[in-house]
């Protein structure tokens, strides 16, 4: 039985039909064609379905579409602007911390949180800060370059 | 080689700012009107003959528009690996789409499509199958013995293959030592993650012409495997390149269950069908072969070796698929070749049990192998008071001797001497204390692994695909597009080849961008695999870019009143040898070509002549010259700790002969993750089943580890070394698999310099350090 | 990974409703707090009764009063919010769920809450063995009776509780001690992202000689169906002048209390292995903060 129910996401309302266990991740990218967000694992095991949800980092993956009503959701496709990405997402081009691409906007938007909550973490932190997220082609060291970077490091 | 622009720098991938917003070329994302979802069901037994299966209960439930049991689908027995022809000689067919006998733990048995994901699953609970269980045998040795089950009919004791080589008398070699070192090394099966799931959609026309979208790491090879498994002429199927691909690391390199299935599904429906897998099924979908590796080696008193024997035993698991491939390149290029021997022999085992199927992984064999050999050295070392990087030296071919594999060839640029003594030196190996003297409890070492021949590509091994082709195209505005079949799984290769076309053509990075096509419209390609895409690739790019560039100075030729053996072209402007000041844009040029009979200028309709019409492109399809061999050693620092047994890489100096480095950024971002795949691969990961039901314990990332940031180390230095490969495109040869094949034995060796303890099998977890420190 | 058997997802605004939607489906109505674990439950196949979701996140109970007596923890409320309390930097007594709130990922943190961490049983998890060390005690609300328990009487076998159906944990409560106390917990992970494999708590108090008035040491990670407290270990430690040869003593002591499980991560020996070691540990690691 599907129920209707208002998401906010990047700022937009949307109305969705949605099955009870259907979870956030699903509607963002099958409803919502917020594609940014990947499915990579299903079980709250390789972060790159991290969204924020009222300003904090957490899977979509484990979150049911439903409790996430009445929160403030955010995508990768909410940061930054047309004209200008965000330092984070910048950093992540500039130094080379993108290879295949699939843990990347998963890995930015922790990023982001690490950085909002501490606006210059030493590399132990970021590195603790990005344990929730798996890559499997960088090997971190260009991510966590990309971090201390867009913190001005 | 000098005045490169564009080779050699650290250009910012193409795809990067794409995939920072989103990334919506991932084959994930491709949805089609219309399309259905279909879902496999598995079989939960590691051996059983199905005798019968309903699917009236799943066909009555709405919104279910087919399913597919065995006998719905051909009954054509292949191979599913994509670089070899689907009729080789050289590789076993064992497999069907759909079977009614199962061989592994989840196993697909029947399909569905429905018109959403949910109702598909629904739908697999439903289906009634009715299995007779089989005795299984998950042990390779077990499944060679009298009496163990029959897992495909008439292969005696489940041996599939038994391959074998060598050169000189190994008896003799042996006599001529003065020493023997003999010891057995086991590795573990581990998966590939890739992070993007296996995913396809299928849309079968009515006249039964199957376009397929898929993550796979092989364009051509899926056209061709998917119509010899359904029966088609590949002409019947259109395989569409995606712009990038979420990883591969070889996982994607042969024919899933998904891709066959949607095919069929859509041919039943007359509608697109799209099939993901779930993380378990990535997992189940096939892994890394373990093997079991018997090393004897004979050194005389001066460290010189006279003699090597190997045999390894080889996990093919439930079908044939890579296995006994793997074990040849394993044997070669892994085991035998990298350091001289007048006497070798190798004999191979290649068993079937009822474990999931294995596949390919970055090092396709290698990584077992350098574990043992690298091991070895290091025991030969210990014992006999060789400095390590001295007996490779001594041992390992140089620049200009004949090439290993085949003599005819010359190793052409190969400075390993330069890896071992430059990354030595980085690391400060002079200092190394003496194995097992550090005091404390937490205890640190060093140790380093070489891999003196690799591979740029395949060239002499039979029935594997080589040629690679490429299509340039230059636009008016002087841009150039590249066409290739190569998949860019991640690595950056479409950067890296568009560097190579820029160069060539004489244009700005900025200048030429990668354009996807299809099967249709594209030169075949081998491949994204055997470290080949910068070598052979590359070279076919070079010389479709030469093409192009020819085309192009015959048109500016006659524009620009000129020898075209005088003009060159540089930043987009085409000059004149000599004299700078007559000068003319490339996209200039390129306009005129592209220009109707005539023109109208300011002085009214000018012709043009037939001659410089058209467009200007460049056309390619070659097969690499050689096998052009890069080097690699790579030294860890670890520090284990006594109490626990965990180990910690604290540093890694990486030195390799990649002939040319096209990207140098790229070429770190290879290094660093083989790192990360490498200290997993030491330390922590394998994927252990059930011994009773054979099913797959760690089938997700909460079983399945695998190191996070935390575990890497912050200090990762490479030494590129640039020995200019004269066959190679710029002087390059290859990178990604040394990456991983390295790290393994480096560890395991710095861990024996740590704590003075040897370890045989991988991986080293803190519970086998501990057990061996006598603490448990 | 679907809940296949789900009717209904419930989010109450009052505590009637969850008695309600308990009623209907009794012990396949799932109570869903921060939400983090149950994906793994599912993907396992460990929910394939459940009825109906509810989902308490507007019901409140969130947030930490720090009272003169101690600390007042919010069922709701979350890891990250936990983290932010001043008094976790500033109070040795209270290290062991400092040190446990910092292993688990930013992602997690976010999500999960304390109240659905206690209520999981999960033996593999943190807090409880930090919030036992520390002698939680828990406030509960069925129908809106109440009822006060010990969290070593919440656990009651391998991901069971003792709780009654529709009976909601409110509030972990922690009693600020009176001497000189301090806790620490540490936490053997196969990588920075793990269930614990072995984890170990220890809470110490002494007297004005400075002789061990008070110790209770935890443990988790697969030593037992639950947390374990090891009274072998505390009874080593009481009235005894804390040196490094005694916590070594008392680390060796927890062999007699725990009951180590084997699983693919580890073997039972390695387990009672690591489980001396990190109580050795934590237990140096508490000493060390009341000096």
């Amino acid at each position: 039985m599907k129920q209707l129910i208002a998401l906010e996401v990047n700022g937009d309302m949307h109305e969705i039909a949605v099955e009870a266990d259907a979870t956030l991740l699903s509607v963002l990218r099958d409803n919502l064609g917020l594609i940014g967000t990947k499915r990579g694992c299903d079980s709250g095991g390789c972060g790159c379905c991290t969204v924020h949800i009222d300003g904090k980092a957490m899977y979509s993956c484990m979150m049911y579409a439903l409790s996430a009503q009445g929160r403030k959701i955010t995508t990768i496709e909410g940061l930054g602007s047309a004209e200008k990405l965000d330092p984070v997402q910048d950093a992540f081009v500039k130094e080379g911390a993108v290879q295949c691409g699939y843990c990347t906007c998963g890995m930015i938007m922790t990023a982001k949180q690490l950085l909002h909550d501490n606006p210059h973490p030493v590399e132990e932190a970021i590195r603790h800060g990005i344990a929730g997220n798996l890559c499997r082609c960088t090997g971190y060291h260009k991510i966590v370059e990309a971090i201390k970077t867009a913190a001005g490091n | 080689m000098t005045n490169l622009n564009v080779v050699g720098k650290s250009v910012l991938r193409q795809d990067a700012y794409e995939k920072v917003v989103g990334g919506k070329g991932f084959p994930v994302n491709i949805s089609l009107p219309g399309m259905l979802h279909g879902k496999m069901l598995r079989s939960p037994y590691p051996h059983a003959r199905i005798l019968s299966i309903d699917t009236s209960r799943a066909e009555k439930l709405p919104g279910v528009k087919a399913v597919m049991t065995p006998k719905d689908v051909p009954q054509i027995i292949f191979n599913p690996i994509f670089f070899m022809p689907a009729d080789s000689m050289a590789i076993h067919r064992d497999m069907l789409i759909l079977s009614d006998t199962v061989r592994f733990a989840g196993q697909p048995v029947a399909a569905v499509a429905a018109t959403t994901v949910a109702i598909a699953e629904q739908a697999l609970s439903l289906i009634d199958v009715e299995y007779e269980e089989l005795p299984a045998v998950f042990d390779p040795e077990d499944a060679m013995k009298e009496g163990a089950p029959e897992i495909h009919a008439g292969v005696k004791n489940n041996i599939r293959a038994t391959p074998s080589f060598g050169a000189g008398d190994v008896e003799q070699g042996f006599k001529e030592a003065d020493y023997v070192f003999e010891g057995t090394y086991e590795t573990q099966r581990v998966h590939t993650c890739y992070m993007e799931p296996r995913v396809c959609v299928s849309d079968t026309d009515s006249s039964g012409h199957v376009t397929i979208y898929s993550s796979i790491a092989h364009l051509f090879g899926l056209r061709e495997r998917l119509a010899y498994a359904l029966g088609l002429p590949v002409s019947k199927v259109t395989a569409i390149q995606a712009p990038y691909t979420g990883g591969s690391f070889g996982s994607k390199l042969d024919l899933a269950y998904i891709e066959a299935l949607s095919a069929l599904l859509s041919a039943k429906t007359k509608k697109p069908v799209r099939l993901e897998h779930t993380r378990y099924e990535d997992f189940i979908c096939n892994a890394r072969h373990p093997m079991k590796v018997y090393l004897k080696t004979g050194v005389k008193k001066d460290g010189t070796i006279t003699a090597r024997y190997a045999s390894t035993l080889c996990d093919t698991s439930a079908y044939s698929a890579h296995g006994p491939e793997v074990i040849m390149v394993h044997a070669y290029f892994g085991l035998m070749l990298g350091y001289r021997a007048p006497h070798t022999k190798w004999e191979g085992t290649v068993v079937y049990t009822n474990n999931m199927p294995g596949g390919a992984f970055r090092g396709y064999g290698a990584p077992q192998a350098a574990f043992a050999v690298e091991s070895q050295i290091d025991e030969i070392c210990e014992k006999l008071g060789f400095d390590p990087i001295e007996f490779r030296l001594k041992n390992t071919p140089r620049q200009g001797d004949p090439h290993p594999f085949n003599p005819e060839w010359k190793l052409g640029g190969y400075a390993l001497d330069q890896c071992l003594t430059k990354g030595a030196e980085r690391m400060g190996w002079s200092n190394r204390a003496k194995a097992g003297s550090a005091s404390g409890t937490k205890k640190r070492g060093i140790g380093m692994a070489a891999h003196p021949i690799w591979v740029s590509g395949c060239v002499g091994f039979p029935d594997i695909y080589e040629h690679s082709g490429a299509i340039i195209r230059l636009n008016v505005d002087g841009t150039a597009y590249l066409s290739s079949a190569t998949m860019d799984i991640g690595s950056g290769q479409n950067t890296t080849l568009c560097q190579i076309a820029a160069e060539e053509l004489g244009l700005k990075f900025e200048s030429v961008r990668m354009a996807p096509g299809n099967t249709d419209n594209l030169p075949f390609d081998a491949p994204t695999h055997a470290s080949r895409v910068t070598y052979s690739s590359g070279n076919a790019v070079k010389v479709a870019a030469a093409d192009a560039k020819k085309n192009l100075l015959e048109v500016a030729a006659i524009v620009m009143e000129a020898n075209a053996a005088d003009l060159e072209v540089r930043d987009g402007m085409i000059t004149v040898k000599g004299a700078p000041a007559k000068a003319m844009s490339v996209a200039d040029v390129v306009k005129r070509a592209e220009s109707p009979f005539m023109v109208v200028g300011a002085q009214g309709p000018t012709p043009t002549t037939l001659k410089e019409k058209g467009t200007i492109m460049g056309i390619s399809s070659v097969a690499p010259p050689a096998n052009a061999s890069p080097a690699v050693a790579e030294f860890v620092e670890v520090e284990v700790d006594t109490e626990t047994g965990q180990v910690k890489v604290l540093r890694a100096v990486y030195a390799h002969d990649l002939g040319r480095v096209v990207n140098p950024a790229a070429a770190q971002g290879q290094v660093e993750g083989g790192l990360q795949q490498g200290i997993g691969y030491a330390l922590m990961e394998q994927m252990l089943f059930d011994p009773e039901t054979g099913a797959c314990l760690t089938s997700d990332f909460l079983d399945y580890k695998m190191p996070t940031a935390v575990e890497m180390p912050s200090k990762i230095e490479c030494i590129f070394i640039e020995s200019n490969e004269p066959t190679g495109p710029y002087g390059a040869k290859s990178l990604s698999e040394a990456c991983l094949i390295v790290p393994a034995p480096a560890i395991a060796n710095a861990i024996y310099n740590a704590i003075g303890v040897r370890f045989h099998s991988l991986p080293i977890t803190p519970e086998k350090i501990l057990a061996a420190l006598g603490k448990l | 990974m679907a809940l296949v058997k789900l009717k209904e997802f419930c989010i109450p605004d009052k505590p009637e409703q969850v008695d309600a939607c308990v009623a209907k489906y009794g012990e396949n109505a799932l109570i869903l707090a921060g939400g983090s674990f149950i994906h793994g439950l599912e993907a396992r196949g460990l929910l394939s009764e459940v009825e109906a979701l509810v989902d308490i996140r507007k019901l409140g109970f969130a947030g930490v009063t720090a009272a003169a007596g101690g600390l007042h923890i919010g069922a709701m409320t979350t890891f990250a919010q936990l983290e932010q309390l001043p008094e976790l930097g500033s109070a040795p007594w209270l290290g062991a769920l400092k040190d446990a709130l910092t292993y688990p990922p930013m992602q997690i943190k976010n999500a999960a809450t304390v109240g659905g961490c206690l209520a999981a049983a999960c033996p593999f998890f943190d807090i409880p063995t930090a919030l036992l060390a520390l002698d939680c005690k828990l406030s509960t609300n069925k129908a809106g009776a109440k009822r006060e328990m010990n969290l070593a009487d919440l656990f009651s076998g391998l991901f069971e509780n003792s709780l009654e159906p529709g009976e909601l944990i409110i509030e972990a409560k922690l009693a600020k001690p009176a001497g000189r106390a301090a806790s620490a917990f540490i936490k053997l992970e196969g990588t920075a992202n793990d269930l614990a494999i072995v984890n170990a708590a220890a809470y110490i108090a002494l007297d004005g000689s400075g002789q061990c008035q008070e110790a209770r040491i935890t443990l988790g990670g697969g030593v037992g169906d639950n947390v374990v407290r090891s009274s072998s270990a505390e009874q080593v430690l009481l009235g005894q002048k804390l040196t490094e040869e005694l916590l070594q003593r008392a680390a060796d002591a927890v062999g007699q209390d725990i009951q180590p499980m084997a699983d693919h991560r580890a073997s039972a020996a390695y387990r009672l292995a690591m489980a001396k070691v990190f109580t050795k540990r934590a237990l140096s690691l508490a000493l060390s903060r009341l000096n």
